[in-house]
């Protein structure tokens, strides 16, 4: 019998074979073990890329975090030595000195591009791994409760429709104004208002779960509030988490960028402050390292963290797992 | 239907004037006023009393506080009649110190701080400030005025009920003449042979209030005005909506017949007439030209305003982002799994991704190297400057409708109604058009009032690194420069228009999909 099993979509496999019958075999539990986080990681690491992402990663945040612990920075070592400025890689190399420091030439001011993009991306991604932290953290929580309280619910739509109608410029600018544009500051002024857009979110989500058939089973033999949050909702929620986090991290590296340009930035050497002071040189000849070596360096950040976020965000929706 | 949607109307008007309040405390009373004087180049030149009372002074016309002078107080008086002139002129010039005052002068010192006192304000007296015994310091002339903050709720009633002016007749006090309308059928400005009708005031603050020009939409009115706020740095003593509508670029000038009946060559716009007092007595310039007071005329320029650069350039992109973007999606959706859904993916990833200045960069070197303008100038004709800006806008509105047309297309794709179409026999490109495109759609037209009318407000990068000169920069430039009356007038601005585009989203969903009915009661 050769029956063309692709027209109905089925693969040999689905179809009823013949076992013959094992007494031993059947005092067996045959169902596989599973542990979510192990098959998370599972899925995670089956696709090959996910591998070389990962390492690109970790060669980045190495250079971020622990390449400005060895190395002294000083930006304006070079400023009175005139012909160390502007300078493209080759030349830098020829005039300081064959080392790693000179492969992105010099800046305006002789400074290494090469350190300054490190020391500006540290300052840049702890930035984005903290206003993320929180972000996610107080949205997760304020979600959570937003999407199960009703009464909650009309109070927060509110909150939601006169805080979103404030313009974001115009409030970090107020409190950069008002503090000093330090990274304090600009944590803060990015969390203050930043949780109400994924609080919003996640409300959303936990509507959707929260009258479905199984929760209501679970509310009806009994089981509380929290254990329901708990284990029936947010398991559901892990991957969506996830996915968030990985559009979230690299969004404030971008606003970060966004807000530098616009001036209104930190007045720390950040990525975006990097970018905001080259700007000029993009359209010089000779001097375009300077400026598209932080943006190359920003964007190769934001992506690697996003493809890694998003790939664990699938790894961990449960329905991958088969 | 219709009482739904006036309840939401009403509803999110209640939450504009809640943000509004929320920017006024955040600008008035949040952030250090001290900080308006950073680049003001007349503060940092003035020393002693004299700096203090124009730091008053400066606030005032700021916003933040009432500021009365000994001197405005007198005067007031004068001109009520209670004082006359003579008395006025004795008792003005007070001493160096309270004990220096003679006694009339202490008497009106004395009348004027109960005044003030009584109606909350705080006096102040700075004594002169000297050099020996005669000489007085620099800037250190004695001071004596009265202030008192404004509060929110002042500030906000002041600001709501001067939103809408609406001209009449008794606008403009003291005139010449009678007061009243006059029709015409033959516009004066037209040299009174070309039939074109129009309304003319006087007593109004406009001149003309109904008239036909050749510009769109012809007929024009100048009796209802938007206030939005005025401008102390940005465009200094203009109001927010006319910043923002009114034309750049260089004079258009043109054969002009004055009222007074001289002819000449010149950019001024006769319609846009008003009042200003005095104004054909002071100058020579207004005499030869004008027979009454209407003398402040606005001019015509080539350009358009800042909203209008914007509009054009915005709008633009949200058409094309539609036209691209929409086949996109659907093709990524079709072709799930397959070469151009992995590189459309690559496409949203590197939008989403890569800083949005980063890419906007990349777009003006590629553009560059291509032989476009990278740079948007007013004077040219040339229609070749728009492509960048409107590409630079397109391209990331178009991975946004693919990323989102895809999800919501894969996510029907499972639905129990494709199924039976499908075992209904219909084919694979009829469900498509059919079933799943017309479900998915439904939240993506939700969107597009929201994207037309934001494309009036411009967008912050793509104008400031072509130079567009638009009105996205209005808002960082107010901010920037501490003009407080634009930040106000902005905020309302946008929030207005999210207000409206929300609800013109919902009513555009409705009529896509009859599901989705507003006049039912909320469950």
């Amino acid at each position: 019998m050769n029956y063309d099993y692709d027209k109905f979509g089925l693969s040999e496999d689905e179809l009823f074979s013949q076992i013959d019958h094992s007494s031993l075999e059947s005092e067996k539990i045959t169902a596989p073990r599973y542990s979510y986080w192990h098959s998370v990681f599972r899925v995670f690491f089956k696709k090959k890329i996910n591998i070389v992402i990962l390492s690109l990663l970790g060669v980045i945040l190495a250079f971020t975090y622990i390449y400005p612990m060895f190395v002294e920075y000083d930006r304006f070592s070079n400023l009175l030595n005139a012909s160390a400025k502007h300078l493209g890689p080759l030349q830098a190399m020829k005039t300081m000195g064959y080392n790693i420091h000179w492969i992105l030439g010099a800046g305006a001011s002789g400074q290494s591009t090469f350190d300054a993009i490190w020391f500006g991306s540290r300052i840049s991604v702890s930035l984005a791994l903290i206003c993320a932290l929180i972000n996610l953290t107080v949205g997760v929580i304020v979600g959570a409760v937003w999407g199960f309280s009703k009464k909650v619910d009309i109070i927060m739509m509110e909150v939601y429709n006169i805080i979103g109608n404030v313009p974001y410029i115009l409030l970090i600018s107020v409190l950069v104004l008002i503090f000093s544009p330090s990274f304090t500051t600009m944590v803060f002024a990015l969390t203050i208002t930043g949780w109400l857009s994924i609080a919003f979110f996640i409300r959303t989500q936990v509507v959707i779960i929260r009258d479905r058939e199984y929760n209501l089973a679970s509310k009806c033999l009994g089981t509380s509030i929290f254990r329901i949050a708990m284990k029936n909702i947010l398991p559901f929620m892990t991957s969506v988490i996830v996915t968030l986090a990985a559009t979230e991290i690299p969004s404030y590296i971008s606003y970060e960028v966004f807000l530098a340009y616009i001036g209104m930035g930190l007045s720390d050497m950040s990525l975006g402050r990097l970018i905001y002071e080259a700007e000029s040189a993009m359209m010089t000849p000779g001097w375009g390292f300077e400026f598209w070596s932080p943006v190359a360096v920003a964007s190769i950040i934001t992506v690697v963290l996003y493809v890694v976020g998003q790939n664990l965000g699938d790894a961990s929706d449960p329905r991958t797992h088969m | 239907m219709t009482k739904y949607l006036i309840k939401r109307l009403l509803h999110g008007l209640v939450s504009v004037v809640i943000v509004v309040a929320c920017v006024m405390v955040m600008i008035y009373s949040l952030m250090d006023r001290n900080l308006i004087f950073a680049q003001d180049s007349n503060y940092s030149h003035q020393s002693n009393n004299q700096k203090k009372a124009y730091m008053y002074a400066k606030w005032e016309t700021y916003g933040y506080l009432d500021y009365v002078t000994y001197a405005d107080y007198l005067l007031s008086l004068t001109q009520s009649g209670e004082i006359d002139e003579e008395t006025r002129t004795k008792a003005v010039g007070f001493g160096r110190t309270k004990e220096d005052d003679s006694e009339l002068v202490s008497e009106y010192v004395k009348k004027f701080t109960e005044y003030y006192k009584s109606k909350g304000y705080k006096i102040v007296r700075l004594d002169a400030v000297m050099m020996g015994t005669k000489k007085y310091a620099n800037g250190g002339q004695q001071q004596l005025f009265a202030y008192k903050n404004v509060s929110l709720l002042k500030r906000m009633w002041n600001y709501f009920s001067n939103i809408i002016t609406i001209d009449s007749i008794n606008s403009v006090p003291d005139i010449e003449g009678d007061r009243g309308l006059t029709f015409t059928l033959y516009d004066p400005v037209y040299g009174g042979d070309k039939f074109s009708p129009a309304i003319i005031g006087n007593g109004t603050q406009h001149k003309y209030l109904l008239y036909f020009d050749n510009k769109f939409p012809y007929l024009h009115q100048n009796i209802i005005s938007i206030n939005l706020g005025k401008s102390y740095t940005v465009n200094e003593g203009i109001d927010v909506a006319i910043t923002m509508s009114r034309a750049q670029g260089s004079y258009v000038k043109s054969m002009i017949t004055y009222p007074s009946g001289l002819t000449e060559m010149s950019a001024d716009d006769l319609h846009t007439a008003t009042y200003m007092a005095g104004s054909l007595d002071t100058s020579m310039v207004h005499a030869d030209r004008f027979v009454d007071h209407y003398t402040n005329v606005d001019t015509v320029k080539n350009g358009k305003s800042k909203v209008g650069y914007s509009f054009t350039i915005g709008v633009i992109a949200v058409i094309l982002s539609y036209l691209i973007g929409v086949p996109l999606g659907i093709l990524m959706a079709r072709k799930k799994d397959k070469l151009i859904d992995q590189l459309g993916t690559v496409y949203i990833v590197f939008i989403i991704a890569v800083p949005s200045l980063a890419y906007i960069f990349l777009f003006k070197a590629i553009g560059g190297k291509l032989g476009l303008p990278t740079t948007f100038d007013m004077e040219s004709t040339s229609k070749l400057m728009y492509i960048l800006p409107i590409v630079s806008l397109a391209l990331p509105s178009i991975a946004n409708l693919m990323k989102w047309l895809r999800r919501y297309m894969i996510d029907q794709m499972n639905s129990d109604y494709v199924k039976f179409a499908r075992s209904g026999g219909l084919t694979e490109g009829e469900i498509f058009t059919k079933h799943i495109l017309k479900n998915a759609a439904i939240p993506i037209v939700q969107g597009i009032p929201a994207n037309v009318l934001f494309a009036l407000t411009g967008a912050i990068i793509t104008e400031r690194v072509y130079v567009v000169p638009g009105a996205g920069n209005l808002l960082t430039e107010a901010i920037n420069k501490y003009d407080n009356g634009v930040i106000v007038g902005v905020t309302l601005f946008y929030a207005l228009l999210s207000v409206v585009s929300i609800i013109l989203g919902d009513i555009l969903m409705s009529m896509v999909d009859p599901r989705i009915s507003f006049s039912t009661k909320d469950r």
